[in-house]
């Protein structure tokens, strides 16, 4: 297997196909990416791709390309999304200490001592820092579990692996602190140095930090479980309660109808209406109303017009033109023919020839009519005449 | 302080026989809830629809109303109980985690259907209390209508039409729990 010759190339090697591996990195959890996939990320080189291969960096499989596990777990580890939650790295971290104190007492000249020192002191940052780190990634595992895995035996024994993983970083707590507060109390009293101090000082906090996180997480994988066992144990009973629903037995083999009889929750009854009467004062004087009774209106209107009532038609014989004759007497001519002449109107009438037959009566009524609609133009004196038992005045024209 | 400003607010939902969950989307159910669960407003609450004939009760996350004395059959609750008996167990067959603050889409149910034989005959079930004939989705939608009704979820966001099951939902699993079996009847039940 070739590997790189030094970090310069290896990071050189990372950064020209960065575009590739940070592809590659965010799908790493769909396991299918495809040869012809990456291709077309290194612009169709092939040379580029068999490189990373030569190196291990990137493995193939088939068809299908993954980033190698070494480089897959440091990116993970550095970027802070690792899933797996490694506790031997303390454990062993915890025991290296151990050696190397031990080491530090038999050095016998400085410069030993204070290689091992520094070994020491990069070990104990390196535990605070995992121990964090360890912390943060099991409380984001447990909810992750919790919220997303859909099985729900897998759920439980995940969640209950999680806790067993809390309860060994506790452990590792408690060992660090044991070795810390007790058990190497000479070294530390021997080994004086200022930043190992101040690193111890940083741990400590760390590690506190840590137990009370602990202690939260604790609570929630509790409720956590407690929620799934709930849970499974109700479906369990809703399993078994349709199942008799279903056998048509669920009345008689279970207190179902004293349970119901002891509820009397409204969500049972049907949907209530109060039919309140409108205010007539408010139907009178509200603007508002009057807007909601017009949308009433023209939704209430019927599509129905109505026709005008109509008269019976008019029979043909009605409308048949009946003409009616008579002659009227032209009062107008009769005068001006009088004013021409010398008698006296009452002789005149009686002897006028008009355009019909005329009575006596009726030329009596001729004569009156004469005097009162022409009296301005006739000279009524004051003789009178009879004739035929009517008296008559003179009258001449004027 | 004998009631709050909301006290007709409360009343109008509660009589109708919904809920006021802690969890709904809408803001102003939330402020309910809220105003209900301080203690000193909760117990004038109390007295004010005790008065009325109304008994305010806390149930898991939400406050329902209930009687003094039963209003309706029992026949009709057995009918009622049987109805949502069968819809939690198809919901609960679709997904274990349908519980208060779940969150679904009738298209993720329908997607669950050609894969899930035993969800499918179950839906085939459900179809008593729908429109006969009807397509797996209508029979879905309804049945998620009749939920929306009782007030047990709620239609979250009408652009994705997410549902999200609210709190009353837990009275529904409270109900089916407090149904006992005997243990005699119980071992008979093949597992």
């Amino acid at each position: 297997m070739q590997t790189f010759g030094n970090i310069k190339e290896l990071i050189g090697s990372l950064k020209r196909e960065e575009k590739l591996l940070s592809e590659m990195f965010s799908k790493r959890k769909t396991l299918n990416y495809t040869y012809d996939l990456a291709l077309e990320l290194v612009d169709f080189d092939e040379t580029k791709i068999q490189h990373l291969i030569d190196k291990s960096v990137i493995r193939k499989n088939g068809n299908y390309l993954e980033i190698d596990e070494v480089y897959l777990q440091f990116f993970e580890q550095v970027l802070a999304v690792n899933e797996e939650i490694n506790i031997s790295y303390i454990n062993d971290n915890i025991q290296a200490i151990k050696e190397n104190i031990q080491y530090f007492f038999y050095a016998s000249n400085e410069r030993d001592k204070y290689k091992y020192l520094k070994f020491i002191k990069k070990t104990f940052r390196n535990i605070g820092a995992i121990t964090l780190r360890n912390v943060v990634d099991l409380r984001r595992n447990i909810e992750n579990t919790f919220k997303n895995e859909p099985n729900y035996k897998n759920k439980q024994s995940k969640l209950e692996n999680l806790d067993k993983k809390r309860r060994a970083i506790i452990a590792l707590v408690k060992q660090t602190e044991l070795l810390i507060y007790q058990e190497e109390l000479t070294f530390f009293k021997t080994a004086v140095d200022e930043e190992l101090s101040s690193i111890i000082v940083g741990l400590k906090q760390e590690l506190d930090e840590s137990t009370h996180n602990l202690i939260a997480i604790e609570k929630q994988v509790i409720n956590y479980l407690n929620q799934i066992k709930y849970q499974s144990g109700f479906l369990k009973k809703l399993r078994k309660i349709k199942y008799l629903k279903d056998q048509f037995t669920l009345r008689a083999s279970t207190d179902i109808d004293a349970v119901l009889n002891s509820k009397n929750t409204l969500v049972f009854e049907p949907n209530p209406s109060y039919p309140v009467k409108l205010s007539l004062d408010q139907l009178v004087n509200d603007l508002e109303v009057f807007e909601s009774i017009q949308k009433v209106a023209t939704k209430v209107q019927t599509k129905k017009t109505f026709k005008p009532l109509l008269a019976e038609a008019i029979a043909t014989d009605y409308l048949n033109t009946e003409i009616e004759e008579e002659i009227l007497i032209n009062l107008k001519e009769v005068i001006s023919n009088f004013l021409s002449t010398g008698n006296n109107l009452f002789d005149f009438i009686m002897q006028y020839d008009f355009v019909k037959e005329v009575p006596f009566e009726e030329r009596v009524t001729i004569y009156c009519q004469m005097i009162s609609e022409y009296e301005t133009e006739l000279n009524i004196g004051q003789e009178h005449q009879s004739y035929k038992n009517i008296e008559y005045t003179m009258v001449y024209p004027k | 302080m004998n009631t709050t400003h909301y006290t007709s607010d409360i009343f109008e939902i509660l009589s109708k026989g919904q809920f006021i969950c802690s969890n709904s989307s809408d803001a102003f159910i939330r402020k309910l809830y809220g105003i209900i669960d301080e203690a000193q407003t909760f117990d004038s609450l109390y007295d004010y629809f005790y008065n009325i004939n109304f008994i305010l009760e806390k149930g898991n996350e939400y406050y329902l109303f209930t009687r003094k004395e039963p209003k309706v059959s029992l026949e009709r609750k057995i009918e009622a109980a049987y109805k949502w008996i069968d819809i939690v167990d198809f919901f609960k067959t679709y997904n274990n985690s349908f519980v208060s603050g779940f969150k679904f889409t009738i298209s993720e149910i329908d997607a669950q259907l050609s894969t899930n034989s035993d969800l499918k005959s179950k839906l085939e079930g459900l179809k008593k209390y729908t429109q006969k004939n009807s397509s797996h989705v209508a029979i879905i939608s309804k049945i998620i209508d009749l939920l929306i009704k009782d007030n047990f979820i709620e239609l979250q966001d009408d652009i994705s039409n997410t549902y999200k099951v609210l709190a009353s939902f837990n009275y529904l699993e409270e109900l089916i729990s407090t149904i006992h079996i005997p243990e005699e009847i119980a071992d008979e039940i093949p597992e």
